[in-house]
């Protein structure tokens, strides 16, 4: 097998003399000690779930879901790159042979244990095809079972992204 | 034949004169980007990918149609290599659809492994720019061909015409509009799924196994195809998915020279589906799923029942470690014991290359072993039989006799039927129609306890060296002289 060497960042002797870094995290972390120490009155509390989170940023790893394409139809051509990368092995996908001629192949199966699932968000980076994001901004599951949290293709495929553009943004990965 | 030597890179490799470059490189694990080069076909040249520095030569040469000569030195990493290649791969990928997501063969794909070596990153050409062609032409015999995945390196082709003995597949346009194209009906004489793996890139892949794993994702075993004498070596891919059961998904040849070279027939290639389905799992008796110990109980009784009349038969499909264990369970009991007959002679099925008309793999390994094989004795012996033991063989009896079966799939006419491993799930030897002893290995593991049928006439004597391997090697050698070293 071969590689493709990529550049390492940070080279600068500030970055690589981790100290800086140290100083600034401690700075943060010792503020926020001394600070709530000295006055229990002021900590920061949210009532949840009286009241939500209203701070959730764009990057936040909620709920996954499978995008469709312009025509409404599965983005997802069950590649396996997202199980493949996936560190937990919690995506389980069984492909067929898709025939309504929009594309060649399409996943019969693809469940994913959010009991296992670690929310690092690699499937979403391995994806060619920009089929599954974690961009609902869902944070709270719950269920009575374990089988609850296997979330199925038709599930995945229902759930609603928080932000637009709704559809797969890759561009013919496969065409 | 005289050696000489030569240095490629910082390899200093000594190899018979008169060999190929690149056959040289790739004996020594040497890494040099090839399409068109393969072991089994003659030299082609087509492709140019193979190219390479030699000293003393101008211009870069191709490794596959240059014989190696004394005190040569090549050079395969120089930045002006580097560039030949690059460009000669960003020709091969100029109208390639780059859809590895949906391809089959990503994973164990010359494009992919050469574009990470040598590619050029970076696009000159816009994907609305490419040529396009058929993309899902389904040529039979198992074959689906894309032709724009296809880098015309001709393997196929050549194959078909120089091995299979046919001339099913021509290239036919010009230029950037070349396409591979069968003639007629794809039939590759019985041999066209070769193709297959022939193909270097994912133009060519196999309706059976098409979109149903990834190749990564298989574990690989080194086994032998049980579909005839010939005892084809093997790789049997498994793999059991998340709350599955190990499955088989496809075999395919494994290369030696001194049996099948790198090929094997299509019957036998498509033989693993019988391995997944419809086996028989559970101790039956009269019909009814029991517990082997059930059946231990009955079976020993009848053993030790001095006033019946029992009679073993074996079938040449076993290893020879279970078949010396079927001669010594038998001996242990004093049942006459008969082995191979006609039944698994098909004359229909040999040809002129691989495929031979004994459908069973151990056949020389059963007479080898001293089991009678006479006709007449054995029906004779048949005829007054109360008990008969059936280690696979699938006689037809009379209607006097009751069977009880040791085999892998269900029986329809047996009293006890025991559940014993296939060969993907168990290891052991064979010996072929040439007289070439063969080790198999599976490591195929099902949900249900299944024991090697010798671990399981074992279990019966009591004697647990029958389930090791240093045992069987002993004991084998001990039966047959003649097998001492070929084992
Ligand atoms: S977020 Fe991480 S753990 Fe969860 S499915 Fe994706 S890759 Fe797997
Ligand atoms: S990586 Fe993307 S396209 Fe591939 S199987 Fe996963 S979701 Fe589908
Ligand atoms: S189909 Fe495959 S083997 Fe045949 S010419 Fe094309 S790339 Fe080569
Ligand atoms: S020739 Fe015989 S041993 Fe070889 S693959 Fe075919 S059936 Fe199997
Ligand atoms: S491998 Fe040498 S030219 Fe194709």
């Amino acid at each position: 097998m071969s590689t493709h060497i990529v550049p390492r960042h940070g080279k600068s002797f500030k970055e690589r003399w981790y100290l800086s870094a140290l100083w600034v995290g401690f700075r943060t972390t010792f503020g926020h000690f001394w600070r709530n120490i000295l006055n229990t009155n002021a900590i920061d509390v949210l009532e949840y779930p009286e009241v939500m989170p209203n701070d959730i940023t764009a990057r936040y790893r909620g709920h996954h879901r499978l995008t469709h394409r312009d025509d409404g139809s599965i983005a997802c051509v069950a590649c396996f790159m997202c199980a493949t990368n996936c560190p937990a092995q919690c995506i389980t996908i069984e492909a067929q042979a898709r025939i309504d001629g929009i594309d060649e192949k399409e996943p019969r199966r693809f469940e994913i244990d959010l009991l296992e699932c670690i929310f690092c968000g690699y499937c979403v980076e391995a994806c060619p095809c920009d089929a599954i994001r974690m961009d609902t901004n869902i944070f709270s599951m719950v269920g009575n079972a374990r089988s609850d949290f296997i979330r199925t293709k038709e599930q995945l495929l229902a759930t609603q992204g928080a932000y637009a553009p709704t559809h797969s943004q890759a561009k013919g990965a496969h065409t | 034949m005289s050696n000489v030597t030569l240095r490629i890179d910082e390899h200093t490799l000594t190899a018979p004169k008169g060999s190929l470059l690149i056959q040289v490189m790739l004996d020594n694990g040497l890494s040099i980007p090839h399409f068109c080069y393969h072991e089994a076909l003659e030299a082609d040249g087509n492709c140019r990918m193979c190219m390479v520095e030699i000293e003393g030569q101008k211009r870069p040469q191709i490794a596959c149609n240059t014989p190696i000569k004394e005190g040569m030195i090549v050079r395969t990493t120089t930045p002006s290599i580097m560039q030949t290649k690059r460009a000669i791969l960003e020709l091969e990928l100029r109208n390639h659809p780059v859809d590895c997501p949906i391809c089959d063969q990503a994973g164990e794909c010359s494009l992919q492994e050469y574009y990470m070596e040598v590619g050029l990153y970076d696009a000159h050409v816009a994907k609305s720019d490419k040529i396009h062609k058929a993309k899902h032409v389904d040529l039979g015999s198992h074959v689906v061909l894309d032709q724009e995945r296809c880098v015309l390196c001709q393997r196929c082709v050549r194959f078909v015409h120089d091995k299979a003995k046919s001339a099913d597949l021509v290239v036919t346009g010009r230029g950037a509009t070349s396409v591979i194209s069968a003639v007629g009906a794809f039939t590759g004489n019985g041999y066209a799924m070769n193709v297959v793996d022939l193909c270097p890139v994912g133009a060519l892949t196999s309706s059976d196994f098409r979109f149903a794993q990834r190749v990564w994702f298989l574990q690989s075993d080194a086994s032998i195809c049980h579909g005839c004498a010939r005892g084809c070596n093997i790789h049997l891919d498994h793999h059991a998915i998340k709350g599955g059961i190990d499955t088989l998904y496809r075999l395919r040849p494994r290369k030696n020279s001194a049996v099948n070279g790198h090929f094997m027939c299509d019957t036998g290639r498509i033989s693993y589906k019988s391995l997944n389905e419809n086996r028989l799992l559970e101790p039956h008796v009269e019909g009814h799923a029991t517990s082997f110990s059930h059946t231990f109980s009955l079976l020993r009784r009848t053993l030790d029942d001095k006033s019946q009349t029992i009679v073993a038969l074996v079938s040449p499909h076993w290893s020879l470690e279970n078949l010396a264990s079927v001669k010594l369970f038998c001996a242990r009991f004093e049942i006459p014991l008969f082995g191979a007959h006609e039944a698994s002679i098909e004359p229909s099925f040999a040809d002129e290359w691989l495929r031979v008309a004994d459908r069973a793999p151990n056949r020389a390994g059963l007479e080898l072993l001293g089991i009678d094989v006479s006709p007449h004795a054995r029906d004779r012996a048949l005829s007054r039989a109360q008990v008969v033991l059936d280690f696979g063989h699938d006689a037809t009896l009379s209607s006097m006799s009751t069977r009880y079966y040791f085999g892998t799939h269900p029986h329809s006419d047996a009293q006890m039927q025991l559940p014993v491993a296939a060969y993907s799930e168990e290891s052991g030897h064979l010996i072929n129609c040439d007289n070439i002893v063969q080790h198999y290995s599976g490591s195929v593991k099902r949900s249900e306890p299944l024991l090697s049928l010798h671990a399981l006439l074992g279990l019966l004597v009591m004697e647990g060296a029958w389930a090791t391997q240093p045992f069987w090697h002993a004991t084998l050698i001990d039966m047959a002289p003649s097998l001492e070293g070929r084992l």
